[in-house]
């Protein structure tokens, strides 16, 4: 009689954990699809030169990588996120942008983040790829727990991106009107 | 407590959104580098706030009073967002574009080129304002190829999307090919070095010595007749019946050479890429 109630115990403590393993799973999931920038590539149209299949890829993780790591820097206020994923002008922007929020107390937030990536431009030997991305997300400003401005945003940037000893980071990200 | 929350997030939310629908007069023709200006209405003091590219900053205003933006406060290019708040906020974008062209990037590949090789040689030029923002709109750039003992190429192209890129074969001759790229008064300039082509006719001779076999070629060139480099690997082989030896030999100062140890009649030949030499009978009364 014990026995079997142990024996009933140790599977409701079973079934419990695994219900448990399987919301903590279920919210981790979606948690992860909320904040994961979603990016896709079109490649179809580069010239001169086509962007091979392991490029596509790399390129699409290296992006929505950066992106995710943007929105990470400018909600904590922290540069550090941006390491070894933003070079040249891109990097020095989005630096000055963090460190002039810092001063002035404010943060910033992208979320769910759409990344509509088309590859324009391919360099001969492959050194410079430029992309045009169509991205939507919403801005969030907030300026000491207040939000200032939120708004579903849908943003052209040219983008200028290259490769490094193993990831393509990101050179230029300007943002224009249309394309 | 429950409905009293909900209630006071919905009136938040209701005054963050009806603050963004009344619009703010922000510039239209934004230039990097260039002050601009935001009129406001009414009085009082209010915060406003500017977020761009790369800066982000609040600042204390009277309203009824324009709120000046520097030329440095709008030196990157790219999409602003200001917001001026009094009890609610009102936003607006805006995009401030690229200045005049003041910096030609010009990447061009390879350094080092074989001669006589079609499209080798490429080069990609981008030009961007003072502020490193690249000019999207089409510009003319020139590219001028110049090789010592031939006469000048140019070719001109219109950049697209703010890139500009060419494609070329290499000439004929080694040396320094001076390749530039030009927009009005701007001018980049990169240097590609034209070398010798795979080794082309190798001739080899060679001559019986107390050591063995010396066996050198003559000036190895090119199918250009440019002299391959010193280091280029020639490697001769000696037949001697039914035993094969090879050696490797760079070549320096034009020629490669080895010493081979036979004792009989042997047959030499010699090989670099995939060019081959004639054969050469040594040891023997030929």
């Amino acid at each position: 009689m014990k026995a079997d109630f142990r024996q009933m115990n140790h599977h409701a403590r079973l079934r419990v954990s695994a219900m448990i393993a399987l919301v903590l799973l279920s919210s981790s999931a979606l948690f992860a699809a909320d904040n994961s920038p979603q990016v896709t590539l079109d490649a179809s149209k580069t010239s001169p030169r086509s962007v091979e299949g392991l490029t596509q890829r790399a390129i699409v993780r290296d992006y929505k990588f950066a992106w995710a790591n943007l929105d990470v820097a400018m909600e904590s206020n922290s540069a550090g996120p941006l390491n070894g994923l933003f070079a040249g002008s891109a990097n020095d922007w989005l630096r000055e942008t963090v460190s002039s929020q810092q001063r002035s107390g404010i943060t910033s937030r992208y979320s769910n983040q759409r990344h509509k990536l088309e590859a324009v431009f391919y360099a001969p030997v492959g050194d410079v790829i430029e992309l045009h991305d169509t991205a939507e997300y919403d801005f969030e400003i907030n300026d000491g727990g207040k939000t200032i401005h939120n708004e579903h945003a849908i943003v052209h940037y040219v983008v200028l991106m290259t490769p490094g000893a193993d990831r393509w980071v990101i050179r230029q990200l300007q943002a224009v009107p249309q394309f | 407590m429950h409905g009293a929350l909900v209630a006071g997030v919905f009136i938040c939310l209701a005054m963050v959104a009806a603050g963004q629908e009344a619009s703010l007069p922000v510039p239209s023709n934004a230039v990097a580098g260039q002050a601009a200006s935001i009129a406001t209405t009414g009085n009082g003091s209010a915060t406003f706030y500017l977020r761009g590219p790369s800066i982000s900053f609040k600042r204390d205003v009277v309203l009824g009073q324009n709120i000046d933006l520097s030329a440095k406060e709008l030196q990157s290019a790219g999409d602003y967002v200001a917001v001026l708040c009094t009890g609610t906020c009102s936003s607006a974008r805006f995009f401030v574009a690229p200045g005049k062209p003041a910096v030609l990037t010009f990447l061009v590949h390879p350094s080092r080129a074989p001669v006589g090789v079609n499209d080798v040689i490429s080069g990609v030029a981008l030009p961007f304002d003072q502020f490193h923002n690249l000019i999207l709109t089409p510009s003319a750039i020139q590219f001028q190829l110049t090789a010592k003992g031939s006469a000048p190429s140019s070719r001109n192209a219109q950049t697209h999307d703010g890139v500009a890129w060419f494609r070329t074969s290499s000439g004929r001759s080694a040396g320094a090919l001076q390749i530039s790229a030009s927009l009005s008064d701007l001018i980049a300039r990169r240097v590609v070095q034209q070398v010798a082509s795979d080794p082309c006719n190798l001739r080899i001779k060679g001559q019986q010595t107390a050591k063995g076999i010396l066996v050198e070629t003559e000036p190895v060139r090119d199918c250009s007749g440019n002299p391959v480099p010193d280091g280029t690997i020639v490697t001769f082989t000696a037949k001697d019946g039914h035993e094969v030896s090879f050696v490797d030999a760079p070549v320096k100062q034009d020629i490669a050479r080895a010493t081979l140890v036979a004792k009989g009649p042997v047959v030499v030949s010699a090989a670099s890429g995939v060019a081959t030499g004639n054969e050469l009978r040594l040891g023997n009364k030929e």
